[in-house]
């Protein structure tokens, strides 16, 4: 267990918890030797869509850490004031929730504090505002990554917790732990993957839609190949997310098997 | 200086304090809030019954995103206990998460006295009579209690 943490520990270096843009045709060039004749075919499709890539660390934390980064440069390019002061709305619920399940206030409020400063500092015309270079510098150090990546396992549970009997199905669907188990063994430590079950919990909890699009080596029946993704849009009614109208998400993973990675699109 | 780490475990020892657990204590060492002691007493009605187990705790910085350093002092007899102190426990190495605090480790520590896991184990000879002699099991542990009082 320990000499398999320590390789993980060593690969996972060699890539900082959020890298640069690249342009997409990076992803086709990992393919170039060898690579199956569907990935190729699909990485060409994703091409049409869209126009760069940015990696994170495999380090089991690449869902959460890719949602960070995309939500928070979202926030610094469209300086949207309203999705601030929602998401705000919806963090405090998320403190409720962890209350009335009665996780002690102290074991979260520091991961709550960080996440909000660094909501706060990606809006401009404050002291705090910060620059694209600068959340990148943040995203990769690990006292200010690691600490928001701890913030979303947070809510990711209590949410989780707070709605068991919805995702009770789902869990038994993954594992055979119960709802309980799941969330002190594959939600709240760091580094525990992350599934479609909380990749759910998560877009519900702060009401922000999420894009992942598949990168896998399926294809149809018929020999033709698409790319399939999934919108995980958060339920209406609950907490303050926009309304039912069909949202697009402006958050979009890669999902390649085992990995998430942040896509741009054109 | 007083850095996130420090600042946590102020109120993690302020929450062992005003709302202790029952069969555990622990504090700080002198003036270094990164090393604590720490005594769990054995449960009632157990083989444990009676023993005062002591512990230290070492912290770092990086808490509470890490675990810290946990060990027994006292001499102990147990499946997922090792021979250096060290204890084999699932949230103190790759399920360890910042709900918990001292007061919880503390309070796993003590559950995980009665309830081994001998799927892991870290004393052979421990684990191998929790499963095929729990008479001589329970004598050693009794003499384990027993050594608890006069150690230092």
């Amino acid at each position: 267990m320990q000499q398999q943490s320590a390789i993980q520990a060593e690969e996972a270096e060699k890539i900082p918890f959020v890298g640069d843009k690249e342009p997409l045709s990076s992803l086709a060039a990992e393919y170039k030797a060898g690579g199956s004749p569907v990935l190729l075919e699909k990485i060409k499709i994703l091409s049409e869509q869209y126009a760069a890539i940015r990696r994170t660390r495999g380090d089991g934390n690449c869902f959460f850490r890719s949602f960070m980064f995309a939500y928070l440069e979202h926030i610094l390019e469209s300086q949207d004031r309203a999705e601030v002061d929602r998401v705000r709305a919806n963090v405090e619920e998320c403190r409720r929730t962890l209350q009335k399940l009665g996780y002690p206030e102290f074991t979260f409020e520091d991961f709550f504090a960080l996440f909000l400063e660094q909501l706060e500092s990606v809006i401009q015309g404050s002291e705090a505002s910060i620059s694209d270079e600068e959340l990148v510098k943040r995203s990769r150090d690990q006292s200010v990554s690691d600490y928001v990546v701890m913030f979303f396992r947070f809510v990711t549970s209590g949410e989780i917790r707070k709605r068991s009997e919805f995702f009770e199905p789902f869990i038994l669907g993954l594992t055979s732990a119960s709802v309980e188990q799941f969330c002190k063994s594959a939600v709240e430590p760091m580094g525990e993957e992350s599934d479609h079950v909380h990749i759910t919990a998560l877009s519900d909890a702060l009401g922000v839609p999420i894009r992942v699009v598949y990168l896998d080596r399926s294809s149809c029946d018929n020999g033709s190949v698409s790319v399939n993704h999934h919108d995980f849009t958060p339920v209406a009614g609950n907490n303050n997310s926009g309304g039912s109208e069909a949202v697009n998400p402006f958050i979009t993973l890669l999902y390649r098997p085992g990995h998430y990675d942040i896509l741009y699109p054109k | 200086m007083s850095t996130p780490a420090r600042k946590r475990l102020m109120r993690d020892f302020k929450r062992l304090q005003q709302d202790p657990p029952a069969g555990i204590s622990g504090a700080p060492y002198d003036n270094n809030i990164m090393l604590w002691n720490a005594v769990i007493f054995g449960p009632d009605d157990t083989p444990w019954d009676g023993g005062t187990f002591k512990l230290t705790l070492q912290f770092t910085e990086d808490y509470p995103n890490k675990p810290p350093t946990v060990r027994f002092i006292s001499r102990m007899f147990h499946p997922n206990i090792y021979a250096d102190g060290s204890i084999c426990l699932d949230i103190l190495q790759n399920q360890w998460s910042p709900i918990y605090d001292v007061a919880a480790i503390l309070t796993s520590i003590q559950s995980l006295l009665c309830d081994p896991n001998p799927n892991s184990p870290a004393n052979s000879e421990a684990a191998r009579l929790f499963s095929e002699n729990k008479r001589e099991y329970n004598r050693k542990v009794r003499e384990i209690v027993e050594q608890s009082w006069t150690a230092d």
